[in-house]
Protein backbone atom coordinates (compact mmCIF):
# COMPACT_ATOMS: atom_id res chain seq x y z
CA UNK A 1 0.00 0.00 0.00
CA UNK A 2 1.92 3.19 -1.15
CA UNK A 3 0.50 6.78 -0.72
CA UNK A 4 1.60 9.77 -2.57
CA UNK A 5 2.19 12.57 -0.23
CA UNK A 6 2.55 16.20 -1.49
CA UNK A 7 6.43 17.46 0.06
CA UNK A 8 7.80 20.82 0.20
CA UNK A 9 10.40 23.08 1.47
CA UNK A 10 9.68 25.14 4.56
CA UNK A 11 9.44 28.85 3.54
CA UNK A 12 7.10 31.47 1.60
CA UNK A 13 8.78 31.25 -1.12
CA UNK A 14 8.89 27.52 -1.47
CA UNK A 15 5.04 27.57 -0.30
CA UNK A 16 4.65 29.77 -3.40
CA UNK A 17 6.72 27.68 -5.44
CA UNK A 18 4.55 24.97 -4.75
CA UNK A 19 1.22 26.04 -5.88
CA UNK A 20 2.61 25.42 -9.68
CA UNK A 21 4.85 22.86 -9.53
CA UNK A 22 4.03 20.15 -6.95
CA UNK A 23 6.27 17.64 -5.39
CA UNK A 24 5.44 14.43 -4.15
CA UNK A 25 6.85 11.28 -2.44
CA UNK A 26 5.70 7.97 -1.85
CA UNK A 27 4.96 6.71 1.46
CA UNK A 28 5.34 2.52 1.54
CA UNK A 29 2.86 2.26 4.62
CA UNK A 30 2.56 -1.28 4.16
CA UNK A 31 4.78 -3.32 1.62
CA UNK A 32 5.67 -7.78 1.26
CA UNK A 33 3.21 -8.07 3.92
CA UNK A 34 2.20 -12.00 3.99
CA UNK A 35 0.44 -14.01 6.35
CA UNK A 36 -2.43 -16.39 6.64
CA UNK A 37 -4.87 -17.00 9.13
CA UNK A 38 -7.00 -20.37 9.94
CA UNK A 39 -10.66 -19.88 10.48
CA UNK A 40 -11.22 -19.58 14.64
CA UNK A 41 -7.97 -18.36 15.18
CA UNK A 42 -7.75 -15.43 17.81
CA UNK A 43 -3.98 -13.42 16.26
CA UNK A 44 -2.43 -10.45 17.10
CA UNK A 45 -1.30 -7.93 14.59
CA UNK A 46 1.36 -5.61 16.59
CA UNK A 47 3.93 -3.16 15.98
CA UNK A 48 4.68 0.43 17.20
CA UNK A 49 3.00 3.60 15.82
CA UNK A 50 2.96 4.70 12.26
CA UNK A 51 4.39 0.60 11.39
CA UNK A 52 0.66 -0.56 9.25
CA UNK A 53 -1.40 -2.33 11.83
CA UNK A 54 -4.37 0.16 11.23
CA UNK A 55 -3.48 0.33 7.26
CA UNK A 56 -3.63 -3.43 7.35
CA UNK A 57 -6.61 -3.77 8.97
CA UNK A 58 -8.63 -1.40 6.50
CA UNK A 59 -7.40 -3.42 3.80
CA UNK A 60 -8.84 -6.85 5.27
CA UNK A 61 -11.50 -4.64 6.30
CA UNK A 62 -12.45 -3.19 2.56
CA UNK A 63 -11.92 0.29 3.57
CA UNK A 64 -8.86 0.78 1.99
CA UNK A 65 -7.80 -0.53 -1.69
CA UNK A 66 -3.78 -1.68 -1.75
CA UNK A 67 -2.05 -0.54 -4.75
CA UNK A 68 -0.50 -3.93 -5.38
CA UNK A 69 -1.08 -7.30 -4.11
CA UNK A 70 -3.77 -9.70 -3.82
CA UNK A 71 -6.14 -9.91 -0.27
CA UNK A 72 -8.87 -12.30 0.02
CA UNK A 73 -10.85 -13.11 3.32
CA UNK A 74 -12.90 -16.15 3.15
CA UNK A 75 -12.81 -16.32 -0.23
CA UNK A 76 -13.93 -12.57 -0.93
CA UNK A 77 -11.82 -9.30 -2.19
CA UNK A 78 -12.69 -6.56 0.73
CA UNK A 79 -12.70 -3.67 -0.90
CA UNK A 80 -15.55 -4.78 -3.19
CA UNK A 81 -17.41 -4.59 -0.58
CA UNK A 82 -20.14 -6.49 -1.31
CA UNK A 83 -22.89 -7.46 1.25
CA UNK A 84 -22.59 -10.80 1.83
CA UNK A 85 -19.08 -10.06 2.92
CA UNK A 86 -19.44 -7.02 4.80
CA UNK A 87 -22.23 -8.84 6.82
CA UNK A 88 -19.33 -11.35 8.31
CA UNK A 89 -17.11 -9.25 9.61
CA UNK A 90 -17.09 -6.54 11.96
CA UNK A 91 -14.66 -3.78 12.73
CA UNK A 92 -14.49 -2.72 16.48
CA UNK A 93 -12.03 0.50 16.86
CA UNK A 94 -11.41 1.46 20.36
CA UNK A 95 -11.28 5.29 19.40
CA UNK A 96 -14.52 4.91 18.06
CA UNK A 97 -16.63 2.32 19.40
CA UNK A 98 -20.47 3.45 18.26
CA UNK A 99 -20.25 5.36 14.96
CA UNK A 100 -22.78 8.16 14.38
CA UNK A 101 -26.50 9.03 16.14
CA UNK A 102 -25.73 9.85 20.00
CA UNK A 103 -29.38 10.87 20.28
CA UNK A 104 -30.37 7.32 20.01
CA UNK A 105 -31.00 5.02 22.83
CA UNK A 106 -28.58 1.97 22.87
CA UNK A 107 -32.03 -0.68 22.19
CA UNK A 108 -32.94 2.34 18.79
CA UNK A 109 -28.94 1.33 17.51
CA UNK A 110 -29.53 -2.20 17.83
CA UNK A 111 -33.14 -2.49 16.24
CA UNK A 112 -30.87 -0.73 13.66
CA UNK A 113 -28.65 -3.34 13.44
CA UNK A 114 -31.40 -5.97 13.17
CA UNK A 115 -32.77 -4.23 10.04
CA UNK A 116 -29.14 -3.61 8.53
CA UNK A 117 -27.86 -6.93 8.98
CA UNK A 118 -31.08 -8.51 8.27
CA UNK A 119 -31.18 -10.46 11.60
CA UNK A 120 -34.37 -12.65 12.15
CA UNK A 121 -36.63 -11.60 15.17
CA UNK A 122 -36.08 -14.78 16.95
CA UNK A 123 -32.64 -14.61 16.44
CA UNK A 124 -31.93 -10.91 17.60
CA UNK A 125 -33.77 -11.77 21.06
CA UNK A 126 -31.57 -14.20 21.49
CA UNK A 127 -28.71 -12.49 21.01
CA UNK A 128 -29.26 -9.44 22.57
CA UNK A 129 -29.92 -10.97 25.44
CA UNK A 130 -26.70 -13.45 25.68
CA UNK A 131 -24.73 -10.32 25.08
CA UNK A 132 -27.02 -8.16 27.49
CA UNK A 133 -26.03 -11.16 30.16
CA UNK A 134 -22.03 -11.24 28.81
CA UNK A 135 -21.46 -7.73 28.64
CA UNK A 136 -24.18 -6.31 31.98
CA UNK A 137 -26.11 -4.28 28.67
CA UNK A 138 -29.43 -3.77 30.74
CA UNK A 139 -28.77 -0.84 32.82
CA UNK A 140 -27.80 0.96 29.50
CA UNK A 141 -30.23 -0.65 26.93
CA UNK A 142 -32.47 2.52 27.30
CA UNK A 143 -29.82 5.52 27.44
CA UNK A 144 -28.84 7.36 24.96
CA UNK A 145 -25.25 6.69 23.00
CA UNK A 146 -24.22 10.47 23.84
CA UNK A 147 -24.90 9.76 27.97
CA UNK A 148 -22.88 6.43 27.71
CA UNK A 149 -19.39 6.19 29.90
CA UNK A 150 -16.56 5.34 27.63
CA UNK A 151 -16.54 1.78 29.11
CA UNK A 152 -20.08 1.77 28.40
CA UNK A 153 -19.73 3.17 25.02
CA UNK A 154 -17.05 -0.24 24.32
CA UNK A 155 -19.47 -2.62 25.63
CA UNK A 156 -22.57 -1.35 23.80
CA UNK A 157 -20.13 -0.75 20.44
CA UNK A 158 -18.82 -4.60 21.04
CA UNK A 159 -22.47 -6.04 21.47
CA UNK A 160 -23.66 -4.16 18.41
CA UNK A 161 -21.03 -5.39 16.20
CA UNK A 162 -21.50 -9.19 17.18
CA UNK A 163 -25.23 -9.18 17.13
CA UNK A 164 -25.52 -10.28 13.76
CA UNK A 165 -23.03 -12.81 14.34
CA UNK A 166 -19.97 -11.50 12.08
CA UNK A 167 -17.28 -14.68 11.42
CA UNK A 168 -14.33 -12.37 11.84
CA UNK A 169 -13.60 -9.39 14.14
CA UNK A 170 -11.07 -6.77 13.58
CA UNK A 171 -10.47 -5.49 17.02
CA UNK A 172 -8.71 -1.98 16.53
CA UNK A 173 -7.34 -1.42 20.08
CA UNK A 174 -10.47 -2.65 21.72
CA UNK A 175 -9.80 -1.43 25.10
CA UNK A 176 -7.97 1.79 24.84
CA UNK A 177 -8.39 4.43 27.69
CA UNK A 178 -11.31 1.01 29.78
CA UNK A 179 -10.05 1.08 32.92
CA UNK A 180 -9.32 -2.55 34.38
CA UNK A 181 -12.37 -4.25 35.01
CA UNK A 182 -13.63 -2.92 31.74
CA UNK A 183 -10.47 -4.03 29.83
CA UNK A 184 -11.05 -7.28 31.55
CA UNK A 185 -14.41 -7.69 30.85
CA UNK A 186 -13.87 -6.88 26.90
CA UNK A 187 -11.21 -9.58 26.61
CA UNK A 188 -12.92 -12.38 28.75
CA UNK A 189 -15.75 -11.41 26.52
CA UNK A 190 -13.69 -11.66 23.08
CA UNK A 191 -12.38 -15.38 24.19
CA UNK A 192 -15.98 -16.34 24.99
CA UNK A 193 -17.24 -15.10 22.03
CA UNK A 194 -14.52 -16.82 19.71
CA UNK A 195 -14.90 -20.12 21.18
CA UNK A 196 -18.21 -20.11 21.47
CA UNK A 197 -19.18 -19.16 17.63
CA UNK A 198 -15.89 -19.97 15.81
CA UNK A 199 -14.97 -16.65 14.95
CA UNK A 200 -11.75 -15.59 13.82
CA UNK A 201 -9.85 -12.46 15.68
CA UNK A 202 -7.58 -10.21 14.50
CA UNK A 203 -6.31 -7.52 17.08
CA UNK A 204 -3.97 -4.52 17.37
CA UNK A 205 -3.59 -3.75 20.63
CA UNK A 206 -0.68 -1.84 22.67
CA UNK A 207 -2.00 -3.78 25.82
CA UNK A 208 0.14 -6.27 26.74
CA UNK A 209 -2.81 -7.58 29.09
CA UNK A 210 -5.31 -7.68 25.74
CA UNK A 211 -2.65 -9.87 23.97
CA UNK A 212 -1.50 -12.09 26.49
CA UNK A 213 -5.00 -13.19 27.45
CA UNK A 214 -6.23 -13.13 24.10
CA UNK A 215 -3.57 -14.32 21.40
CA UNK A 216 -1.78 -17.55 20.64
CA UNK A 217 -0.43 -16.20 17.71
CA UNK A 218 1.41 -13.02 17.28
CA UNK A 219 2.48 -11.04 13.66
CA UNK A 220 4.57 -8.09 14.39
CA UNK A 221 4.76 -5.63 12.16
CA UNK A 222 6.99 -3.36 11.49
CA UNK A 223 7.78 -0.41 8.89
CA UNK A 224 5.43 -1.31 6.52
CA UNK A 225 6.96 -5.20 6.61
CA UNK A 226 6.08 -8.52 8.44
CA UNK A 227 9.14 -8.61 11.33
CA UNK A 228 7.63 -11.81 12.96
CA UNK A 229 5.02 -14.12 12.53
CA UNK A 230 5.00 -17.05 15.19
CA UNK A 231 3.70 -18.39 18.34
CA UNK A 232 3.86 -15.48 21.30
CA UNK A 233 6.15 -18.12 23.63
CA UNK A 234 8.42 -17.64 20.45
CA UNK A 235 8.74 -14.22 20.39
CA UNK A 236 10.82 -13.95 23.61
CA UNK A 237 13.47 -16.17 22.14
CA UNK A 238 13.74 -13.96 18.79
CA UNK A 239 13.54 -10.54 20.06
CA UNK A 240 15.13 -11.25 23.62
CA UNK A 241 18.52 -12.70 24.38
CA UNK A 242 17.94 -13.01 28.56
CA UNK A 243 16.00 -14.50 30.60
CA UNK A 244 15.06 -13.71 34.59
CA UNK A 245 16.64 -15.75 37.43
CA UNK A 246 14.83 -15.37 40.34
CA UNK A 247 16.83 -16.53 43.60
CA UNK A 248 16.12 -16.53 47.42
CA UNK A 249 18.96 -17.65 49.28
CA UNK A 250 20.28 -18.00 53.14
CA UNK A 251 23.63 -16.79 53.06
CA UNK A 252 24.56 -13.92 55.18
CA UNK A 253 25.72 -11.10 52.97
CA UNK A 254 25.75 -12.70 49.62
CA UNK A 255 27.16 -11.22 46.15
CA UNK A 256 25.17 -12.19 43.59
CA UNK A 257 26.09 -9.50 41.20
CA UNK A 258 29.09 -11.22 39.55
CA UNK A 259 26.36 -13.96 38.04
CA UNK A 260 23.94 -11.59 35.92
CA UNK A 261 22.50 -8.04 35.61
CA UNK A 262 20.87 -7.44 39.03
CA UNK A 263 17.01 -6.08 38.25
CA UNK A 264 16.02 -5.85 42.27
CA UNK A 265 17.25 -6.92 45.14
CA UNK A 266 14.79 -7.17 48.38
CA UNK A 267 16.98 -8.49 51.16
CA UNK A 268 18.32 -12.08 50.83
CA UNK A 269 16.05 -11.80 46.71
CA UNK A 270 17.28 -11.48 43.66
CA UNK A 271 16.13 -10.97 40.56
CA UNK A 272 18.94 -11.02 37.57
CA UNK A 273 19.05 -11.15 33.42
CA UNK A 274 21.13 -14.00 32.11
CA UNK A 275 21.85 -14.73 28.58
CA UNK A 276 19.54 -16.78 27.51
CA UNK A 277 22.85 -19.57 26.57
CA UNK A 278 24.30 -18.61 29.77
CA UNK A 279 20.87 -19.35 31.66
CA UNK A 280 22.24 -23.50 32.82
CA UNK A 281 25.37 -22.57 33.69
CA UNK A 282 24.56 -19.69 35.31
CA UNK A 283 21.90 -21.50 38.17
CA UNK A 284 24.30 -24.47 38.28
CA UNK A 285 26.67 -22.03 39.52
CA UNK A 286 24.45 -20.37 41.72
CA UNK A 287 23.00 -23.46 43.49
CA UNK A 288 26.71 -24.68 44.18
CA UNK A 289 27.80 -21.51 45.46
CA UNK A 290 24.94 -20.51 47.44
CA UNK A 291 22.96 -21.85 50.23
CA UNK A 292 19.56 -21.65 47.84
CA UNK A 293 16.28 -21.40 49.37
CA UNK A 294 13.91 -20.89 46.24
CA UNK A 295 15.19 -20.77 42.20
CA UNK A 296 13.14 -19.90 39.52
CA UNK A 297 13.52 -19.41 35.58
CA UNK A 298 11.30 -16.65 33.85
CA UNK A 299 10.87 -15.53 30.54
CA UNK A 300 10.73 -11.72 30.42
CA UNK A 301 7.52 -10.04 30.39
CA UNK A 302 6.10 -9.57 27.03
CA UNK A 303 5.93 -5.87 27.45
CA UNK A 304 9.70 -6.57 27.88
CA UNK A 305 9.54 -8.18 25.26
CA UNK A 306 7.87 -6.31 22.63
CA UNK A 307 9.93 -3.19 23.66
CA UNK A 308 12.78 -5.48 23.14
CA UNK A 309 11.63 -5.92 19.92
CA UNK A 310 10.78 -2.40 18.72
CA UNK A 311 14.24 -1.46 19.87
CA UNK A 312 15.72 -4.25 18.00
CA UNK A 313 13.50 -3.01 14.47
CA UNK A 314 14.76 0.41 15.52
CA UNK A 315 18.09 0.09 15.63
CA UNK A 316 18.35 -2.64 12.31
CA UNK A 317 16.62 0.63 10.79
CA UNK A 318 18.93 3.16 11.70
CA UNK A 319 21.50 0.58 10.65
CA UNK A 320 20.15 0.30 7.65
CA UNK A 321 19.43 3.89 6.42
CA UNK B 1 -36.46 -2.54 -3.64
CA UNK B 2 -38.74 -2.93 -0.87
CA UNK B 3 -35.62 -3.66 2.06
CA UNK B 4 -33.91 -0.52 0.09
CA UNK B 5 -36.98 1.62 1.17
CA UNK B 6 -37.15 -0.01 4.61
CA UNK B 7 -33.64 0.99 4.74
CA UNK B 8 -34.28 4.35 3.66
CA UNK B 9 -36.90 4.75 6.71
CA UNK B 10 -35.51 3.90 9.41
CA UNK B 11 -32.66 6.04 8.28
CA UNK B 12 -34.78 9.18 8.48
CA UNK B 13 -36.11 7.52 11.39
CA UNK B 14 -32.84 7.40 12.97
CA UNK B 15 -31.67 11.09 12.15
CA UNK B 16 -34.73 12.57 13.05
CA UNK B 17 -34.49 11.02 16.39
CA UNK B 18 -31.07 12.21 15.78
CA UNK B 19 -31.40 15.82 14.95
CA UNK B 20 -34.02 16.02 17.54
CA UNK B 21 -31.61 17.45 20.14
CA UNK B 22 -30.61 20.23 18.10
CA UNK B 23 -33.65 22.32 17.66
CA UNK B 24 -32.14 25.54 18.31
CA UNK B 25 -29.71 24.59 15.62
CA UNK B 26 -32.26 23.78 13.15
CA UNK B 27 -34.04 27.29 13.56
CA UNK B 28 -31.11 29.04 12.74
CA UNK B 29 -31.01 26.70 9.35
CA UNK B 30 -34.61 28.02 8.86
CA UNK B 31 -33.65 31.17 9.38
CA UNK B 32 -30.54 30.97 7.13
CA UNK B 33 -32.70 29.73 4.46
CA UNK B 34 -35.81 32.09 4.62
CA UNK B 35 -33.80 35.10 4.81
CA UNK B 36 -32.57 36.11 1.36
CA UNK B 37 -35.73 35.21 -0.24
CA UNK B 38 -37.90 37.57 2.70
CA UNK B 39 -35.06 40.57 1.58
CA UNK B 40 -36.19 39.54 -2.26
CA UNK B 41 -40.30 39.96 -0.98
CA UNK B 42 -39.84 43.63 0.68
CA UNK B 43 -37.85 44.42 -2.20
CA UNK B 44 -40.05 43.26 -4.65
CA UNK B 45 -43.38 44.10 -3.17
CA UNK B 46 -42.50 47.88 -3.18
CA UNK B 47 -41.79 47.22 -7.08
CA UNK B 48 -44.84 47.92 -9.08
CA UNK B 49 -43.14 46.08 -12.37
CA UNK B 50 -42.79 42.86 -10.29
CA UNK B 51 -46.87 42.15 -10.33
CA UNK B 52 -49.39 41.52 -7.82
CA UNK B 53 -47.92 37.42 -7.17
CA UNK B 54 -44.97 38.71 -6.36
CA UNK B 55 -45.65 37.96 -2.60
CA UNK B 56 -47.64 34.70 -3.22
CA UNK B 57 -44.31 34.05 -5.46
CA UNK B 58 -41.65 34.37 -2.11
CA UNK B 59 -43.70 32.49 -0.07
CA UNK B 60 -43.38 29.57 -2.26
CA UNK B 61 -40.07 30.12 -2.76
CA UNK B 62 -39.53 29.95 0.88
CA UNK B 63 -41.25 26.46 1.24
CA UNK B 64 -39.48 25.57 -1.51
CA UNK B 65 -36.03 26.71 0.31
CA UNK B 66 -37.11 24.87 3.36
CA UNK B 67 -38.01 21.76 1.69
CA UNK B 68 -35.45 21.45 -0.95
CA UNK B 69 -32.35 23.12 1.65
CA UNK B 70 -29.53 20.79 1.55
CA UNK B 71 -26.38 20.69 4.07
CA UNK B 72 -24.47 17.98 3.35
CA UNK B 73 -20.83 20.37 3.04
CA UNK B 74 -21.51 20.02 7.32
CA UNK B 75 -23.00 16.59 7.37
CA UNK B 76 -21.63 14.51 5.01
CA UNK B 77 -18.10 16.24 4.17
CA UNK B 78 -17.61 15.96 7.97
CA UNK B 79 -18.38 12.46 8.11
CA UNK B 80 -15.08 12.55 5.51
CA UNK B 81 -13.09 14.61 7.82
CA UNK B 82 -14.10 12.71 11.01
CA UNK B 83 -13.29 9.43 9.04
CA UNK B 84 -16.44 8.36 9.73
CA UNK B 85 -17.60 7.40 6.30
CA UNK B 86 -14.96 4.62 6.58
CA UNK B 87 -17.80 2.85 9.40
CA UNK B 88 -20.43 3.89 6.61
CA UNK B 89 -18.29 2.20 4.00
CA UNK B 90 -18.53 -1.26 5.99
CA UNK B 91 -22.55 -0.93 6.10
CA UNK B 92 -24.42 -3.79 4.15
CA UNK B 93 -26.15 -1.20 1.97
CA UNK B 94 -25.76 1.27 -0.51
CA UNK B 95 -24.01 4.04 0.91
CA UNK B 96 -26.20 6.94 -0.42
CA UNK B 97 -29.04 6.01 2.18
CA UNK B 98 -26.97 7.55 4.92
CA UNK B 99 -26.71 11.32 3.65
CA UNK B 100 -29.84 11.18 1.72
CA UNK B 101 -31.77 9.54 4.79
CA UNK B 102 -30.10 12.56 7.17
CA UNK B 103 -30.65 14.92 4.01
CA UNK B 104 -34.69 14.36 4.70
CA UNK B 105 -35.05 14.56 8.47
CA UNK B 106 -33.46 17.66 8.17
CA UNK B 107 -35.84 19.00 5.70
CA UNK B 108 -38.60 17.48 7.93
CA UNK B 109 -37.45 19.34 11.01
CA UNK B 110 -37.25 22.49 8.99
CA UNK B 111 -40.60 22.57 7.71
CA UNK B 112 -41.64 21.85 11.19
CA UNK B 113 -39.28 25.01 12.85
CA UNK B 114 -40.20 26.99 9.86
CA UNK B 115 -43.65 26.32 9.73
CA UNK B 116 -44.89 29.36 12.15
CA UNK B 117 -42.48 31.65 9.75
CA UNK B 118 -44.38 30.81 6.65
CA UNK B 119 -47.62 31.35 8.36
CA UNK B 120 -47.04 34.40 9.45
CA UNK B 121 -45.38 36.00 5.94
CA UNK B 122 -48.60 34.36 4.44
CA UNK B 123 -50.68 36.26 6.67
CA UNK B 124 -49.02 39.68 6.57
CA UNK B 125 -48.13 39.46 2.65
CA UNK B 126 -52.18 38.07 1.83
CA UNK B 127 -51.21 34.96 -0.34
CA UNK B 128 -53.35 33.42 -2.53
CA UNK B 129 -52.36 30.00 -4.28
CA UNK B 130 -54.88 27.95 -6.29
CA UNK B 131 -54.93 24.45 -5.70
CA UNK B 132 -54.48 23.15 -9.50
CA UNK B 133 -50.89 25.94 -9.47
CA UNK B 134 -49.68 23.67 -6.14
CA UNK B 135 -50.91 20.34 -7.89
CA UNK B 136 -49.04 21.74 -10.93
CA UNK B 137 -46.17 22.72 -8.85
CA UNK B 138 -45.81 19.10 -6.37
CA UNK B 139 -43.62 17.41 -8.90
CA UNK B 140 -41.52 20.21 -10.07
CA UNK B 141 -40.20 20.62 -6.20
CA UNK B 142 -39.90 16.68 -5.79
CA UNK B 143 -37.20 17.70 -8.79
CA UNK B 144 -35.59 20.49 -6.98
CA UNK B 145 -35.81 18.56 -4.09
CA UNK B 146 -33.83 15.70 -5.96
CA UNK B 147 -31.83 18.19 -7.93
CA UNK B 148 -30.51 20.27 -4.69
CA UNK B 149 -29.47 17.23 -3.07
CA UNK B 150 -27.33 16.12 -5.92
CA UNK B 151 -26.10 19.32 -6.51
CA UNK B 152 -25.16 19.76 -2.92
CA UNK B 153 -24.17 16.46 -2.48
CA UNK B 154 -21.67 16.08 -5.36
CA UNK B 155 -20.24 19.91 -4.19
CA UNK B 156 -19.71 18.37 -0.45
CA UNK B 157 -17.49 15.44 -2.31
CA UNK B 158 -14.91 17.81 -2.66
CA UNK B 159 -14.13 17.03 0.74
CA UNK B 160 -12.66 13.74 -0.55
CA UNK B 161 -9.83 16.05 -2.22
CA UNK B 162 -10.03 19.13 -0.18
CA UNK B 163 -10.85 20.39 3.34
CA UNK B 164 -11.96 23.66 2.05
CA UNK B 165 -15.32 22.25 0.67
CA UNK B 166 -17.54 25.20 2.31
CA UNK B 167 -15.82 27.46 0.19
CA UNK B 168 -17.06 25.56 -2.84
CA UNK B 169 -20.32 24.55 -1.81
CA UNK B 170 -21.16 28.00 -0.65
CA UNK B 171 -20.03 29.13 -4.29
CA UNK B 172 -23.09 26.53 -5.43
CA UNK B 173 -24.72 28.53 -3.11
CA UNK B 174 -24.28 31.87 -4.26
CA UNK B 175 -25.67 30.98 -7.72
CA UNK B 176 -28.87 29.84 -6.40
CA UNK B 177 -29.09 32.71 -4.98
CA UNK B 178 -28.50 34.92 -7.93
CA UNK B 179 -29.85 32.45 -11.07
CA UNK B 180 -32.15 30.84 -8.83
CA UNK B 181 -35.13 32.83 -8.78
CA UNK B 182 -34.43 34.28 -4.82
CA UNK B 183 -32.42 37.52 -5.33
CA UNK B 184 -34.77 38.44 -8.64
CA UNK B 185 -37.58 35.95 -10.04
CA UNK B 186 -36.59 34.68 -13.54
CA UNK B 187 -39.21 36.97 -15.34
CA UNK B 188 -37.71 40.24 -14.24
CA UNK B 189 -34.11 39.40 -15.57
CA UNK B 190 -33.13 41.12 -18.26
CA UNK B 191 -32.35 38.63 -21.52
CA UNK B 192 -30.25 37.13 -22.40
CA UNK B 193 -29.74 36.71 -18.56
CA UNK B 194 -33.03 35.32 -18.25
CA UNK B 195 -32.45 32.70 -20.79
CA UNK B 196 -29.73 31.78 -19.82
CA UNK B 197 -30.65 31.54 -16.20
CA UNK B 198 -33.91 29.18 -17.36
CA UNK B 199 -31.62 26.82 -18.93
CA UNK B 200 -29.18 26.41 -15.98
CA UNK B 201 -29.95 24.20 -13.04
CA UNK B 202 -30.41 26.67 -10.22
CA UNK B 203 -34.40 28.05 -11.23
CA UNK B 204 -35.05 23.87 -11.21
CA UNK B 205 -33.89 24.06 -7.69
CA UNK B 206 -35.64 27.00 -6.13
CA UNK B 207 -37.78 29.14 -8.78
CA UNK B 208 -39.47 27.44 -11.04
CA UNK B 209 -41.73 25.38 -8.37
CA UNK B 210 -42.43 28.56 -6.77
CA UNK B 211 -43.43 30.08 -10.50
CA UNK B 212 -46.02 27.09 -10.75
CA UNK B 213 -47.42 27.09 -7.23
CA UNK B 214 -47.93 30.97 -7.78
CA UNK B 215 -49.18 30.49 -11.04
CA UNK B 216 -47.34 33.21 -12.74
CA UNK B 217 -46.12 30.76 -15.88
CA UNK B 218 -48.07 29.63 -19.09
CA UNK B 219 -48.92 25.97 -20.01
CA UNK B 220 -45.49 26.50 -22.66
CA UNK B 221 -43.46 27.90 -20.11
CA UNK B 222 -43.96 25.05 -17.73
CA UNK B 223 -43.59 21.81 -20.01
CA UNK B 224 -40.46 23.86 -20.74
CA UNK B 225 -39.40 24.49 -17.21
CA UNK B 226 -39.97 20.36 -16.23
CA UNK B 227 -38.23 19.18 -19.60
CA UNK B 228 -34.87 21.10 -18.30
CA UNK B 229 -35.53 20.56 -14.57
CA UNK B 230 -35.79 16.41 -15.11
CA UNK B 231 -32.74 16.97 -18.21
CA UNK B 232 -30.60 18.47 -14.94
CA UNK B 233 -32.03 15.84 -12.20
CA UNK B 234 -30.83 13.53 -14.82
CA UNK B 235 -27.62 15.28 -15.43
CA UNK B 236 -26.83 15.77 -11.68
CA UNK B 237 -27.70 12.19 -10.33
CA UNK B 238 -25.05 10.95 -12.76
CA UNK B 239 -22.73 14.15 -11.51
CA UNK B 240 -22.93 12.53 -8.38
CA UNK B 241 -22.64 9.06 -9.15
CA UNK B 242 -19.96 10.17 -11.21
CA UNK B 243 -18.03 12.00 -8.07
CA UNK B 244 -18.38 9.43 -5.41
CA UNK B 245 -17.27 6.63 -7.48
CA UNK B 246 -13.41 8.89 -7.92
CA UNK B 247 -13.96 10.16 -4.81
CA UNK B 248 -14.19 6.91 -2.96
CA UNK B 249 -11.15 5.40 -5.06
CA UNK B 250 -9.28 8.28 -3.93
CA UNK B 251 -10.32 7.49 -0.39
CA UNK B 252 -9.69 3.68 -0.18
CA UNK B 253 -6.43 4.80 -1.89
CA UNK B 254 -5.56 8.01 0.25
CA UNK B 255 -6.84 6.87 3.41
CA UNK B 256 -8.56 9.17 5.69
Amino acid sequence: MTYRVPVRDAGLVAAARALVRRNYRDVHAVQNVTFHIETGHVVGFLGRNGAGKTTTMKILAGILHPTSGRVRVFGETPWRRHNHYLRQIALIRGSQPIGDAPELTVLDSFRYQQVLYDVAESEFEHNLAELSELLDLDSILQRQVRALSLGERMRAGLALALVYRPRILFLDEPTIGLDISAAKLVRTFIAEYSAQTGATVLLTSHSMADVESLCPRLILIDDGAIAFDGRRDELSSVFSPTKLIRVAVTDDDPDLAQHGDVLQRDGNQWLLRVDRDAVPATTARILSSFAVADLSVEEPSLENVMDQAYRHLRSAKDATS
Amino acid sequence: MRRILRLVRLEIWRQILGWSGAWWFIVTLVIGQAVAPLLGLFVWLHVPVAGAQVGTYYLAVICVALMTASFENHTFAQSIYSGEVAAALLRPQPPVIGPLGENLAIRLWMIVFGAPLIILVGLSVGVSFSPLALLAALPALALAAALRFFFVWTLAMAAFWTERVHAVVAFGTVLIFLLGGSAVPNALLPDPLRTIAQLLPFRSMLGFPAELAAGTLTVADAAAGYAISLFWTAALGCCAVGAWRLGIRRYSTVGA
